[in-house]
């Protein structure tokens, strides 16, 4: 991927996207460009220098030295951070999106950082048999068996500076989130089992839902209590004012319960240690992309499948 | 309430057409001979030769045009092998099938059917001199794109009297004034006359040019039939072209015409056809970025205090469908600094 010249003038260097090809092929007018976002991949605003001894026109120097990359075509590789429209010019928080894994039933998988989904009912038995229960980190994506673990996000002024009893303000309260996640792989269930339904799945097999509050019986948004009103105040990690929560579990695919073939290409061999015996399985790395459909953070969950092997 | 997508408004959008011009330099010593004739691709069925810019076994090797060559059954070179001439009845039946498949699709048929003829002056139901012995060359549409510029094609052939020195004397070869003038008569689209003097003057035209079929026809009267002012010699035994054209094969023809091509040089046309979104971005409007940079600890790095006004930096504009689809997007050059104080409209471009 080269860099763009930036020795001239600005210059916008407009390309399709693969999803927009493949709909303008498709013909059925389903390309059709209804509005715009603005992106900032490149930026690192840790470079801006609000210190700099020769004055503020000095401070975004760096910043503005960033070169710019050469359009990407694939769908879901660019756009990753867009700038946000808010109306009001004097907020100094923003809010943040962060993994919640401070609870027994949402933490990760112990050592690996990360959620373990087991991708079948015997795959699920074992570990089961093996640690006397389902382990912490340990989602049952066959969902055959009843478990209490879930992965859980939560939103809101992650700061000191501001007291966690307060509320937060409406404009900074995200209602509605955006998961992006393998279609092959499995979908997205409420921490009760209800299945969500993806809005579309794109020509990389990348499913989209949009989970809003209260638009199902699911459950999968709820609202963070305010300090002094919360039962469980050690299992919060947003500092300040508070948000929503989102929980949610996954389903892994039929393709991943009946056959090996998406581990064997894709992923690879290792063993785990739930109880006290060594199991051995099939790993299968990825992650699940959650972003905050207001106000545009974004938060990459890793996610293991895994199976028994033989 | 928060947002990051900015919906268009009917009047954010409009479309253009524009059309884009590129130099097409081919430097005559490619086709007449730097590679050895590596580049020239010879077929068995001897109906005509193709032309690379490099050794055609190579993937680097692009396809620049073809040559061919033909005359039509109204001829006399048709008729019966001239007394020098040496064709076979498949020779003859070739040249003149390429002919007729030439003159078919640039010059169409007549009210009974019939093919007609290349007409010298464009001018085909009012008579006058016909092109009955052309070559052709048939440009790749990797060169010619969309068609030829008019006006633009410089052909120079070396005209010297001997095979051994063609370039003692060179005749250019282009479609003067066509700019204002040319034909719309054919069923393959535009075409202009091309002349051998340094302007176009009426009834000296050596050859046509179609500008969107990207194909030029000269007449084989250019190299000296027994009429002109000086016969040259065309082929290595310096025969007059037109013992050649009716004694040797196609790719012979192909080859002799190629040992005198000096130069050419032309402008394509590209036309395109442009969406053009116009990105308004208003000075309350996307001032604040999702960037995992942008906070320490939720507070905004470019903010020292709630009155510092917020400032974002814009590289990628992402153009969505309804459903949240990114369906194309633009890069700017370089950062582009946006903050309450400023308003911009981005003008992305798409082109089809």
């Amino acid at each position: 991927m080269a860099f763009l010249d930036n020795s001239g003038d600005i210059i916008l260097d407009a390309v399709l996207t693969d999803t927009g090809r493949l709909r303008l092929a498709r013909g059925d007018g389903s390309f059709r460009i209804a509005k715009f976002a603005l992106g900032d991949d490149e930026i690192d605003y840790g470079k801006y220098d609000s210190t700099n001894l020769s004055g503020s026109p000095y401070y975004d120097l760096e910043i503005m030295k960033t070169p710019v990359f050469e359009a990407f075509t694939n769908n879901t590789s660019t756009m990753q951070s867009k700038l946000i429209t808010f109306t009001r010019t004097n907020l100094l928080y923003l809010p943040v999106i962060m993994l919640n894994t401070l609870d027994t039933s949402t933490k990760t998988y112990t050592g690996l950082n990360t959620f373990l989904v087991t991708a079948d009912n015997a795959t699920s038995n074992v570990i089961l048999d093996s640690a006397s229960g389902t382990p912490a980190g340990v989602l049952l994506g066959d969902q055959t068996v009843d478990s209490e673990n879930y992965i859980r996000l939560d939103q809101g002024l992650d700061t000191t500076k501001l007291s966690a009893t307060n509320p937060i303000d409406q404009d900074l309260k995200e209602t509605q989130y955006i998961i992006e996640m393998d279609n092959r792989f499995g979908n997205i269930t409420s921490w009760k089992g209800v299945a969500a339904v993806s809005s579309f799945v794109d020509d990389d097999n990348i499913a989209t839902y949009f989970l809003s509050m209260g638009a199902t019986s699911a459950n999968f948004i709820e609202n963070l209590p305010r300090d002094g009103t919360d039962t469980q105040p050690t299992a919060q990690v947003i500092l300040g004012p508070r948000g929503t929560l989102l929980k949610f579990k996954i389903q892994t695919s039929v393709d991943l319960q009946g056959s090996n073939y998406l581990f064997e290409t894709l992923g690879s061999e290792s063993t785990i240690t739930p109880g006290d015996a060594s199991i051995d399985i099939y790993t299968l790395d990825t992650t699940i992309k959650v972003t905050g459909a207001t106000t545009g953070y974004r938060v990459d969950v890793p996610v293991r499948y895994i199976k028994k092997r033989g | 309430m928060a947002t990051t997508y900015k919906t268009f408004l009917n009047n954010d959008i409009t479309t253009t057409r524009t059309l884009l011009h590129e130099a097409i330099p081919i430097t005559g010593s490619i086709v007449s001979g730097t590679y050895a004739d590596a580049n020239i691709k010879e077929y068995t069925a001897d109906l005509f030769e193709g032309v690379y810019d490099y050794p055609y076994l190579s993937s680097s090797a692009n396809h620049i045009f073809d040559i061919t060559c033909g005359y039509s059954p109204n001829s006399p070179l048709s008729a019966s092998a001239l007394a020098d001439g040496i064709t076979t009845a498949q020779d003859r039946k070739n040249k003149i099938n390429m002919y007729n498949e030439m003159a078919k699709v640039l010059v169409g048929h007549d009210i009974t059917g019939s093919i007609q003829e290349f007409d010298q002056d464009g001018n085909i139901s009012g008579g006058g001199p016909k092109i009955q012995e052309a070559y052709f060359l048939n440009f790749a549409r990797l060169l010619t794109k969309d068609e030829f510029k008019k006006e633009t094609f410089l052909l120079t052939l070396g005209s010297g009297t001997t095979y051994a020195a063609p370039f003692d004397v060179t005749t250019v070869i282009s479609d003067y004034g066509a700019a204002n003038e040319f034909r719309v008569n054919s069923p393959a689209g535009e075409y202009g006359i091309l002349y051998s003097g340094s302007a176009a003057v009426e009834g000296t035209g050596v050859g046509l040019l179609y500008y969107q079929a990207g194909v030029a026809v000269l007449t084989a009267s250019v190299f000296g039939l027994p009429d002109a002012v000086t016969p040259l010699g065309f082929d290595e035994d310096d025969q007059r072209v037109e013992a050649v054209l009716s004694g040797s094969s196609i790719t012979d023809n192909a080859n002799d015409l190629r040992h005198r091509f000096e130069n050419l040089e032309f402008n394509n046309t590209t036309e395109l056809n442009s969406t053009i979104y116009f990105c308004r971005v208003n000075h309350n409007e996307f001032n604040y970025s999702s960037n995992p940079t942008y906070l320490s600890s939720s507070q905004i790095v470019v903010k020292s205090q709630t009155t510092d006004a917020p400032i974002s930096f814009i590289t990628t504009v992402g153009l969505y469908a309804a459903d949240n689809e990114l369906l194309g997007v633009a890069k700017l050059s370089e950062p582009l600094k946006k903050d309450p104080n400023n308003e911009l409209i981005l003008r992305v471009r798409l082109d089809y």
